[in-house]
């Protein structure tokens, strides 16, 4: 007799309760959404017969996870529909004007590579002109309401080889730094406040070997087979590195953690558990003493902290909301674990503008109660881990976002 | 992480018992893997469900700071070496991490939620591999005429006068039941309730 389950992604343990279809926010507000109880189980039973049954409208789907979160029997619903995607959508090309713009938004690599020099201040400033907005509105399809994050002249990798590297031999133990597209290309003051806070609790950094984007933009844009390409790079750089090695990206974590096993068919049992954020490394050791941070005796911030739907899905939030309560001067809240509504690259195309602000304007809404709340005297923030949460919260409130480890570096102690 | 009480399970016993000790001051940690069985088993199509929104009684505990966890569960226990008191558990979501409190309330259900298992040899409770009172003979499990109550439907872990879980026949002084998970039952709503304020009451006498 067989008796556990045997399908991929736990699909027989569903029970059809629905309790998914109740937390989806995209189905709350985009009818044409099957929702992730019959995109996911119910309609994989269909696909193994036969992939006539793929659904197109699964391209709504936000891969938040939020439906595996609330699934009391373990199906890995969201991992199920993106594998769906990939297995029987259609591969995205670079054939039409939406195919380019697909490439364009989820090759960051290729366009950080470009943008991200000395050209950048011009690049940054024609994004923002209302002119470039329409024309990319008009012919791309990206969202005129949107601007894009800005990007950086100086790369933080030449930042780090250039002006940091030197210093990390002087520390007798290291850690490696997986610093992801948006400390790279766009805000490397994030790089350069986690190598300060690493460097602060005693630890020298180290890069990878070789760093590409973890390519969860990629796979949401249907181009699968270019993502797997870039995890193996990365999984192999992983490898060879020495210790932990350790992020400031909460979608980035995920997708080498989660995903590259789960949809992309990459094993990384064996360095899984090294990858992992700062703060989850960090908190144990702040709790044991092995590790003591001096803070600024002058540090004041009221911040309110949003559950990234993938922090949530690995349920890390704890770590991070500990060691911010540790920080004297820091006044915390902790908002409702809601989806912002921007998942990556989705928000940012025209035909899912009005998809995106109508699912985050539950969290905006809580982020502006908290602001009005608040202290006026005291400088208030939204703290997240993830940078997609951030472009959406900022472009929606017009409030600040920090990462944890910015908090943390502005809070340290200067020596 | 450090808590007064840690509860394991997010159904109608382990949020009323996570009401009632913070209520009372405790800081408490609450395991959900994922939304109330509770819910589901109402199903989010009847009027209850959409009346409120379907995170509602997870946030108000958050609300009154509980520290709840969503979407993790409870998958490891270490025992003292006498095997009477639990000193740490462990969970999936925050891995080598260890979780301590001076009580902890087991509030998993019954079979549908995965609280007590069965296999062919016997019925299991799997977070602490409590003592589990069922029918050894299977042919004795089920009456065959479907509406009667149902033998299976009374298995679940012994507790003893006090409430405490017994491991080995031995009481874990430091670890309570509530809800479905214990053996008798099947209970109703209100009976659910009532087991998680007992619960609470007991962890309360203890402190």
């Amino acid at each position: 007799m067989q008796e556990t389950s045997i399908s991929t992604a736990n699909l027989e343990q569903c029970l059809k309760c629905n309790l998914c279809t109740l937390v989806c926010p995209m189905l709350a507000v985009n009818e044409q959404y099957p929702g992730p109880k019959k995109a996911g189980p119910d309609g994989e039973r269909y696909r193994i017969k036969d992939p006539e049954y793929y659904d197109y409208a699964l391209k709504y789907c936000l891969n938040c996870k939020r439906c595996e979160v609330a699934c009391p029997s373990g199906v890995k619903i969201g991992d199920m529909i993106q594998t769906a995607r990939i297995k029987y959508g259609s591969q995205s090309k670079v054939r039409s004007l939406h195919g380019l713009r697909d490439w364009t938004l989820a090759s960051t690599d290729f366009v950080g590579g470009i943008a991200a020099t000395p050209i950048a201040p011009v690049a940054n400033g024609v994004l923002k002109t209302g002119v470039a907005k329409a024309v990319l509105h008009g012919t791309l399809g990206v969202d005129k309401h949107r601007t894009f994050p800005a990007y950086s002249s100086r790369q933080f990798e030449t930042w780090f080889r250039k002006e940091a590297q030197a210093a990390q031999s002087g520390f007798e133990k290291t850690v490696s730094f997986f610093h992801g597209c948006y400390a790279n290309y766009n805000y490397p003051q994030l790089g350069k406040d986690f190598v300060k806070v690493v460097n602060a609790a005693g630890y020298g950094v180290k890069l990878l070997e070789k760093e590409k984007c973890c390519g969860i933009a990629l796979m949401s844009n249907g181009f699968a087979a270019k993502a797997a390409r870039q995890g193996r790079i990365n999984l192999e750089s992983i490898r060879k590195a020495e210790g932990p090695v350790l992020t400031v990206s909460s979608s980035c974590t995920h997708m080498m953690r989660e995903e590259y096993p789960e949809v992309l068919g990459l094993p990384n049992e064996d360095v899984k558990d090294r990858i992992m954020l700062l703060t989850r490394w960090l908190y144990p050791k702040l709790q044991s003493g092995e590790i003591k941070l001096n803070f600024r005796k002058d540090f004041r911030l009221k911040v309110a902290y949003h559950t990234a739907c993938h922090m949530q899905r690995m349920g890390w939030q704890q770590f991070t909301i500990e060691i911010l309560r540790m920080i004297p001067g820091l006044e915390l809240t902790v908002l409702e674990p809601n989806c912002c509504g921007i998942a990556g690259t989705f928000g940012f195309k025209k035909e899912n503008y009005g998809y995106s602000q109508a699912i985050g304007e539950t969290l905006f809404a809580e982020i502006r109660d908290a602001k009005a709340q608040a202290d006026p005297s005291v400088p208030f923030a939204v703290v997240t881990e993830c940078e997609t949460c951030k472009w959406q919260i900022e472009m929606s409130t017009g409030i600040q976002v920090i990462n944890p480890v910015s908090i943390l570096a502005q809070a340290l102690e200067d020596r | 992480m450090k808590y007064d009480v840690i509860i394991i399970g997010g159904g109608l016993a382990g949020c009323t018992a996570a009401s009632e000790l913070s209520a009372a001051g405790l800081k408490v940690a609450l395991f959900s893997e994922g939304l109330s069985l509770h819910d589901a088993t109402v199903g989010p199509a009847s009027p209850k469900a959409q009346m409120h929104s379907p995170y509602a009684a997870l946030s108000a505990l958050a609300a009154k700071g509980v520290t709840v966890f969503r979407g993790d569960s409870i998958i490891g226990a270490c025992l003292s070496e006498d095997g009477t008191s639990v000193k740490m558990v462990s969970s999936r979501n925050l891995g080598s991490e260890p979780l301590e409190a001076g009580a902890y309330l087991l509030a998993t259900g019954k079979f549908f939620s995965r609280g007590i298992m069965s296999n062919m040899e016997k019925v299991f409770e799997p977070v602490f591999d409590a003592d589990v009172e069922f029918e050894p003979d299977h042919e004795k499990w089920f009456d065959p005429d479907f509406f009667a109550p149902q033998p299976y439907e009374k298995f679940g872990v012994k507790t003893d006068a006090e409430g405490h879980v017994i491991k080995g026949g031995k009481s874990i002084s430091n670890l309570f039941a509530a809800g479905q998970v214990m053996a008798g039952g099947p209970m109703s709503e209100s009976e659910i309730e009532a087991s998680g304020k007992a619960a609470a009451g007991k962890i309360l006498k203890k402190q």
